[in-house]
């Protein structure tokens, strides 16, 4: 195979000691000749990430092109997605965005068995081995973001309260949204943030408590993490669920303009608000990123790997491809999720599912990102469970969860009664 | 464009020899003769309509038989769909949101798209301008509408809570943050947002009220609830079917507008079948069972309608 | 009005204007914000609480919309959709209701009914069978199939037969011995009858396929075929949206169709009544 190494921003020798595991044996060349594949991907204006891979592909092998097929953003993605693929109208490649619906792709018959390119990937590759069905791959992960506590250092010094340092449990983390708030005392600033998603609270529960599991029937594990954010939002510490929804808050607006401290967000955001500050949208302040509060302190501090949670965005071959170019189709996907894609999204500050040495220098080298060593820290060590964990089931247990959290963060129903009723309906609606 | 005046032989490039007259004629031909030139008015409707809705939607009755994600093939189940759908709590939620919202939402917006469309329909200094302004609920982005409702039902922060507690010492509704007030928040909404619409059909029905009985009744001393009543509303029968019947199916396969405001929540308060139908289809891919939901909610409003049909028909004789 | 008015009734018109005016203030609100958010800074639209007054205002959304975005292909798009859609559904559906509504055959109510029927089953149920079929034609992703979508249903059917129905028997009947067709009714006799009902199936045909979003959303992917619905919601990206450009845009894609409406209404109250003519 004439692949040719990438060398942007001196990757150069990480990616071609990971490139020497590949080429050789797997299906015969790519087809001879200029070959097109599609992608699909969706809001190009702002998501430049499909782009990027397309370009970096057709640079180390010009034969081929990657065409890009737009498609809505948000949920969007998937209806669109869904209408074309049951037309057969989808194209070659396309992202499995929501990691919820795989299973459903797969057995629908609309993947690709691509096992032999999962293969060939870094075992270390975030998120990758919980793609596999029943010992198959059907989707690799070339994207993989994780939570991580973003903080504001100029309102925690007006406060007067210590920045992060990675020791804190969310009993400190709580403590302190309360102490930033009556420090900081202003009008609509708040201690911290929390975002409307159910994954804002669910997702950590499922990933930092031992045992638990989305398909398991007891539900009892979430009730210390509501009943926590309860008591954060009674005490003024962070805006209510009320509020956010009825006000339609954007958690862009609410950390970028310091309206909150501290703010538990996805490290996409680190991208977005690098721009946002440089185009003037957010206010410039130094902030800075932190691992997240933990359960307790088996897995606090710097020497330890704090657990958080995040999808991974995945990559999957229509089943429906013409078939002269699945050669090419899987090399893009190896290309994509390893290490030299890899390098490229991290250069436009995205994280990937391959975190190397080379990936992090180059995000940490985009201007505006925080150079502290627990920013670096935080970034690169973690271990992220995903939210959605793959099976059968994840899909309808998580719309019955999703209706859960709406009913308790808005203090309709008390957190026992919800999970309670989430059990019973989990029991009698899915399977 | 003016009144044919009666009287005038007519000559039109598209029209069809005059009729034979009827005495040469024996009835079944002369009946066979309708048939066919109704079906000539019906039929370039009726080929776009058979073939892009028609078929799909007995497509749609096929797949409520059936295991389906949308993908793969179908499997026909029978009425399995059907059975589970006895014991789906979510389902009887989601029926029991629907009746609610269609229960009050439909008798409210009649009452207030008519009185409007009588009160617009005066000759008022202004008229034009604040007819517009009620069809604006209508045509204004729909994501606008619901950001801009649900700040104004803001517990916290919110215009009309603010004011309710002045009078109420601060104990205020959650509005659509509240299992309790979610689903009249949001039948204000949507009979705010209706209104114009079927305003604008009433509109046009009052035009075919003869003005010359009006006049009669009001010389024979009628007032003018009583002119309403005898003349206006009798006259106005074939709209006011109309849009009971489109407010009825409108208000019971209502969607956009939760979807927006509240995304059925808190908790399962403002689940509605449509938006049940979507997560069961788009959200967890159980297609074969969407479109049984679909069927049902199909039945519900065809046994609606015909009961209105049956009641117009009637009425009529 | 007849009669002068006495001064209670001048009271009682005045203080109907107040509320009428008021009335109207609180209707107009959702779209009052809608222009305030498009003069803010994306990180002001949303805000605990409203800030109803722009600080800074920020003018250049209204030029930036045609500069950053595909506006004017969006707008002619849609154009092109709504005027089609509008056009067919206005004639087919009217010359179909005049079958309904003046002839008679066996069948008819049940067709009818059918017709009715449709109109009851949610669209997002069969939207993907439909798309299969109109897929397997090669008319996904093509603007073909939104006109095709909606031009041809129920909806005009049942507002125009309806309509028909108040129009009296004996205007037709008297044509009818006159020689003319039943073309000719239809054109001559009922149609400039139904001016009323006409403008309203128009307006309410033509802004709901400019407002439509699901269709696009499923059918349409090329840049150069997106309507306005869809061009503005791709302002709301994956991790960031421009909030305040969406409301400019939709101030923008409200304003014609108002403009219409403010103009074409006196169509609207315009019927029987007013052409003189006598039953």
């Amino acid at each position: 195979m004439n692949r040719k190494i990438m060398s942007a921003v001196g990757v150069a020798a990480a990616t071609s000691l990971a490139l020497t595991g590949c080429g050789g044996e797997s299906e015969p060349a790519a087809a001879e000749g200029p070959v097109t594949i599609t992608l699909a991907g969706w809001d190009f204006a702002s998501t430049p990430e499909f782009q990027t891979l397309a370009d970096a592909y057709h640079e180390a092998n010009p034969d081929v092109t990657v065409e890009l097929k737009e498609y809505p953003a948000g949920d969007d993605y998937d209806t669109a997605l869904t209408a074309d693929l049951s037309a057969g109208a989808a194209p070659d490649v396309f992202i499995v965005k929501n990691l919820k619906n795989y299973v459903t792709f797969t057995e629908g018959g609309t993947l690709l068995d691509i096992s032999d390119v999962a293969a060939e990937l870094d075992p270390e590759t975030g998120g990758l081995e919980s793609m596999a069905v029943d010992g198959v791959t059907y989707a690799v992960p070339y994207r993989q973001d994780s939570w991580l506590l973003y903080y504001n250092k100029a309102l925690f010094e007006q406060a007067g309260v210590d920045l992060p340092d990675g020791s804190w449990t969310w009993d400190d983390y709580a403590a302190a949204a309360e102490e930033l708030t009556t420090g900081i005392d202003e009008k609509q600033v708040t201690g911290t943030y929390l975002h409307s998603w159910q994954s804002a609270v669910q997702g950590f529960a499922l990933a930092q408590t031992e045992g638990a599991s989305i398909d398991g029937g007891d539900f009892s594990y979430l009730a210390p993490y509501y009943e926590r954010e309860l008591a954060t939002q009674e005490a003024g510490a962070q805006p209510s669920y009320a509020t956010v929804t009825t006000n339609e808050l954007t958690y862009q607006a609410q950390f970028g303009t310091q309206k909150a401290a501290m703010m538990p967000m996805g490290s996409w955001y680190i991208g977005t608000l690098v721009a946002e500050q440089e185009s003037g949208a957010a206010e410039t302040f130094e902030w800075g990123i932190a691992p997240m509060p933990q359960l307790d302190e088996s897995t606090t501090g710097t020497e330890n790997t704090p657990v958080t949670f995040g999808d991974p965005t995945t990559m999957g071959i229509n089943a429906g491809i013409d078939e002269s170019k699945i050669a090419t189709a899987k090399d893009f996907l190896r290309f994509a999720a390893g290490p030299d894609g890899a390098a490229a999204l991290a250069e436009i500050g995205i994280t990937p599912a391959l975190i190397d040495d080379a990936a992090a220098d180059a995000i940490f080298s985009l201007e505006g990102v925080p150079q502290d060593d627990l920013s670096r820290f935080a970034y690169t060590t973690h271990e992220t469970l995903p939210e959605n964990p793959v099976g059968p089931t994840t899909a309808g247990i998580q719309t019955i969860l999703g209706e859960m959290h709406s009913a308790v963060m808005s203090e309709s129903t008390p957190v026992d009664e919800a999970i309670t009723e989430a059990e019973e309906r989990v029991a009698n609606e899915v399977g | 464009m003016t009144t044919p005046v009666v009287g005038r032989q007519r000559t039109l490039g598209f029209s069809q020899p005059a009729p034979p007259p009827p005495l040469r004629t024996p009835r079944t031909s002369l009946k066979l003769r309708n048939a066919l030139i109704g079906w000539t008015f019906i039929l370039p409707n009726f080929l776009g309509f058979a073939v892009l809705t028609l078929v799909p939607v007995f497509t749609l009755f096929y797949m409520s038989l059936t295991d389906w994600n949308i993908f793969g093939t179908a499997k026909w189940v029978g009425l399995d769909n059907f059975a589970r759908l006895v014991g789906d709590k979510s389902f009887h939620i989601a029926l029991g949101n629907t009746f609610y919202y269609a229960a009050l939402h439909i008798p409210i917006t009649i009452v207030v798209s008519l009185s409007l469309a009588l009160l617009l329909n005066q000759k008022l200094r202004g008229a034009a301008f604040f007819r517009t302004v009620a069809f604006f609920p209508y045509i204004t982005s729909i994501v606008a509408v619901a950001v801009v409702w649900n700040m104004l039902f803001s517990p916290e922060f919110g215009p009309i809570n603010q004011f309710l507690s002045l009078f109420t010492d601060g104990d205020v509704p959650g509005w659509t943050v509240s299992k309790d007030w979610a689903m009249p928040a949001v039948i204000i909404v949507g009979t705010w947002k209706d209104m114009g619409y079927y305003m604008l059909l009433f509109l046009a029905g009052l035009q075919t009220v003869p003005g010359e009985l009006q006049e009669a009744a009001r010389l024979d001393g009628a007032n003018a609830w009583q002119r309403f009543l005898n003349v206006t509303l009798p006259c106005l029968r074939p709209t006011m079917f109309f849009v009971t019947v489109m407010v009825t199916i409108q208000s019971l396969k209502v969607f956009d507008l939760i979807l927006v405001m509240t995304d059925g929540g808190p908790g399962q308060a403002t689940l509605v079948l449509s938006q049940y139908i979507y997560q069961k289809g788009f959200e967890q891919f159980d297609f074969g069972y969407a479109s049984a939901i679909a069927v049902v909610l199909f039945l519900i409003c065809i046994v609606v309608t015909v009961v209105q049909f049956l009641y117009n028909k009637r009425k009529e004789a | 009005m007849a009669a002068r008015p006495s001064a209670l009734q001048r009271s009682g018109r005045v203080l109907l204007y107040v509320v009428m005016i008021i009335a109207a203030a609180g209707i107009m609100l959702p779209f009052a914000w809608m222009v305030i958010s498009s003069l803010k800074l994306n990180n002001q639209v949303f805000t605990a609480p409203v800030q109803w007054i722009p600080d800074p205002v920020q003018w250049r959304n209204y030029f930036d919309i045609w500069v950053k975005a595909d506006m004017v292909t969006w707008v002619r798009n849609t154009l092109v959709v709504s005027v089609a859609v509008t056009f067919l559904q206005v004639l087919t559906g009217s010359f179909a209701a005049y079958g309904f509504a003046k002839m008679r055959f066996p069948g008819r109510d049940a067709l009818f009914l059918l017709y009715i029927g449709t109109i009851a089953v949610p669209w997002q149920s069969y939207m993907i069978p439909q798309f299969q079929m109109l897929s397997s034609w090669g008319l996904n992703n093509t603007l073909w199939a939104i006109m095709l979508l909606q031009a041809f249903g129920a909806f005009g059917v049942f507002l125009m037969k309806q309509y028909y129905e108040s129009i009296p028997d004996s205007l037709s009947e008297a044509a009818r011995i006159d020689g003319l067709s039943e073309y000719g009714i239809w054109w001559r006799i009922i149609m400039p009858l139904s001016v009323p009902a006409l403008a309203s199936l128009t307006i309410i045909t033509f802004v709901q396929t400019w407002n439509d979003y699901l269709g696009p959303l499923i059918y349409l992917r090329d840049r150069e075929l997106w309507t306005i619905q869809l061009g503005l919601q791709s302002f709301i990206g994956e991790y960031n949206a421009e909030h305040a450009l969406v409301m400019t845009g939709s101030v923008l894609s409200v304003l014609p169709i108002a403009l219409i409406f403010l103009f074409g209404q006196r169509y609207f109250i315009q019927g029987i009544a007013t052409t003189g003519v006598k039953g």
